[in-house]
């Protein structure tokens, strides 16, 4: 029920960042980024409630990371739009990363991500997965807006907004990446050592998280080389946010490993 | 002396660095679609290029060491510059540099070093891990949720070592190994041992059937599925299926029977299975994500102060 007001409310909040932005004044409504912060929290609250439930912290199916992923994005999307206020986050990105948690919910909703509260299997039970999974999401979550201001970025034309994206991009991925490293590497190794005895096994979904990091470190290193920044570290962080999402999701459905829990 | 600058200058470049992570992308990207270690001949291809074991390639390791040895120069680089021009610059990078250089090195010692091996124990028996440790299994408990589904497996061990008894009733779970110098053990399975005793409609002993065996009959199949317990009594759970498609499930205890079979007795035992890993390369590992994370927090922290100044 949570969730589905959540939808509602996301949908009202892409319902009115369109409205502004068909009106050309290049000008940020001054609601939306609220509705989104009331998303994240009825996100939240719905993901409280299943922890309560299942007794401990609802982030160990499909279902359950996707409804934090989208709360996080929310969230992030509001303090962006709070911290920024006057330069950097324009319309369009907010739009774009608004339609992503959209999407991010819509996929929650549909037979991929079966909804059922289960308890978490033994190997699931562990304070480092729940560091995993939610600093990985955070992490990931700036990775979304650095992957519309690139897209931003690469389809205008005038250099004042470009080199607005190419700000903005790196500043989003100067802040996700730790996280990311965080969550999905340290975190994750430290969770695989405790569980199973290895802290790196090749696991399909361990190599793509390290592609997904190796291509967002390749980023960072474009922004210190003059030729390379701009279009090169555009294209990177698209493809980054490309690897993210396959990490996350690809490589659940395509390929098999420790990770296939659902 | 110029060639020996243009190999630092070759080495030190951030240029070859977004190169070397690309080629690694790819190359890990590669691993992700080739089944690895398995013995099929179907990819004698694969197996030509040593792709079926493709960490330990060198088609990966050249690559990787090249890498390493970019990192290497890039850092050394960086302080020197730094004792040069004694300008104040970002220590972050340095500490994410020195820990990858760590992870590295870690990785090397865990591939070459590290030994893992399992037991299978019964309640009452005892197993030699190594380093003079002995392992006696006390009891092992298979918690469950109420919709039947695993919670938590625990092996409850005493250590003793040169006769002594060092810890007394550890428990052992999922994501709570018991740490001693040098060796870990982890709650890595569990299994019934059992034998279930059955006649044949002529009276005669037949061979105990394994979980998975099957016999045929008219147009059924009975398949063997696991040994259950219910309470303090065993049971053994059969499934007929008739055309590939489930017809029917039975518990059965003794006295049932089964197709011409039946039942004489069961008698069962859960085991736990205990797995022991020395890995020399866990204490770099743990130094070198202590040195990255902090490396990232300092360049976080330091280029947030640039900003707002």
């Amino acid at each position: 029920m949570m969730a589905t007001i959540a939808l509602i409310l996301i949908v009202t909040a892409a319902v009115f960042q369109a409205g502004f932005l068909l009106r050309r004044e290049n000008r940020r409504d001054p609601v939306s980024h609220w509705i989104l912060a009331a998303a994240a929290v009825l996100l939240l609250a719905s993901l409280v409630h299943r922890s309560i439930r299942i007794q401990f912290a609802a982030v160990t199916n499909t279902y359950e990371s996707l409804l934090f992923f989208s709360a996080a994005l929310c969230a992030v999307l509001f303090t962006l739009r709070m911290v920024r206020r006057t330069q950097g986050f324009s319309p369009f990105v907010l739009f774009g990363a608004t339609i992503v948690a959209l999407a991010l919910l819509a996929i929650s909703s549909s037979p991929l991500a079966p909804r059922a509260i289960q308890p978490p299997i033994p190997a699931l039970r562990s304070f480092w997965l729940v560091l995993h999974v939610t600093f990985s999401f955070i992490g990931e979550a700036f990775f979304v807006v650095s992957f519309i201001a690139a897209i931003v970025f690469l389809a205008s034309r005038g250099e004042d907004r470009r080199a607005e994206m190419d700000r903005l991009v790196a500043a989003a991925v100067g802040i996700g990446y730790p996280v990311f490293t965080a969550g999905a590497l340290v975190f994750g190794a430290i969770w695989a050592e405790t569980a199973w005895g290895a802290w790196w096994s090749w696991d399909p979904k361990e190599t793509w998280a390290l592609v997904t990091w190796l291509i967002y470190t390749a980023y960072l290193h474009t922004r210190l080389v003059k030729k390379l920044r701009g279009r090169v570290s555009a294209v990177l962080a698209i493809v980054g946010f490309a690897a993210t999402v396959f990490t996350w999701f690809g490589v659940n459905y395509l390929l098999s490993g420790l990770h296939s829990y659902g | 002396m110029n060639a020996a600058r243009s190999l630092y200058n070759f080495f030190k470049s951030v240029r070859l660095a977004v190169v070397l992570i690309i080629v690694l992308v790819l190359l890990c990207l590669l691993s992700t679609f080739v089944p690895q270690g398995r013995p099929e001949s179907w990819y004698q291809a694969a197996k030509v290029l040593r792709l079926d074991s493709f960490f330990s390639s060198a088609i990966f390791l050249v690559p990787v060491c090249l890498f390493t040895l970019n990192l290497g120069f890039c850092t050394v680089d960086r302080f020197v510059r730094r004792a040069r021009t004694r300008v104040q610059r970002r220590y972050g990078p340095d500490l994410v540099h020195i820990g990858l250089l760590i992870l590295i090195t870690a990785g090397l010692v865990t591939a070459l070093g590290r030994q893992e091996a399992t037991w299978s124990l019964a309640e009452g028996q005892e197993a030699g891990i190594g380093s003079g440790y002995t392992l006696r299994l006390l009891s092992f408990q298979f918690l469950r949720y109420e919709n039947g589904s695993p919670r938590e497996w625990i092996s409850t061990v005493d250590v003793v070592r040169d006769g002594r008894r060092e810890i007394a009733a550890y428990p052992i779970e999922v994501n709570h190994p018991l740490r001693l110098s040098g060796i870990s053990v982890y709650q890595s399975s569990w299994d019934v041992n059992g034998t279930l005793r059955l006649k044949d409609s002529e009276g005669r002993d037949v061979a105990p059937p394994s979980p998975g065996d099957y016999f045929e009959q008219g147009d059924s199949r009975w398949v063997f599925v696991a040994y259950e317990r219910d309470g303090e009594t065993w049971t053994a759970r059969f499934q007929r299926s008739v055309g590939g498609a489930l017809a029917e499930t039975r518990v059965l205890r003794p006295g049932d029977t089964v197709g011409p079979f039946t039942v004489t007795g069961i008698a069962a035992q859960e085991v736990t299975g205990l797995k022991a890993v020395r890995d020399p390369g866990l204490a770099p590992f743990l130094v070198a994500v202590l040195l990255v994370t902090t490396g990232l927090c300092l360049t976080f922290i330091q280029k947030r102060g640039d900003t707002s100044t």
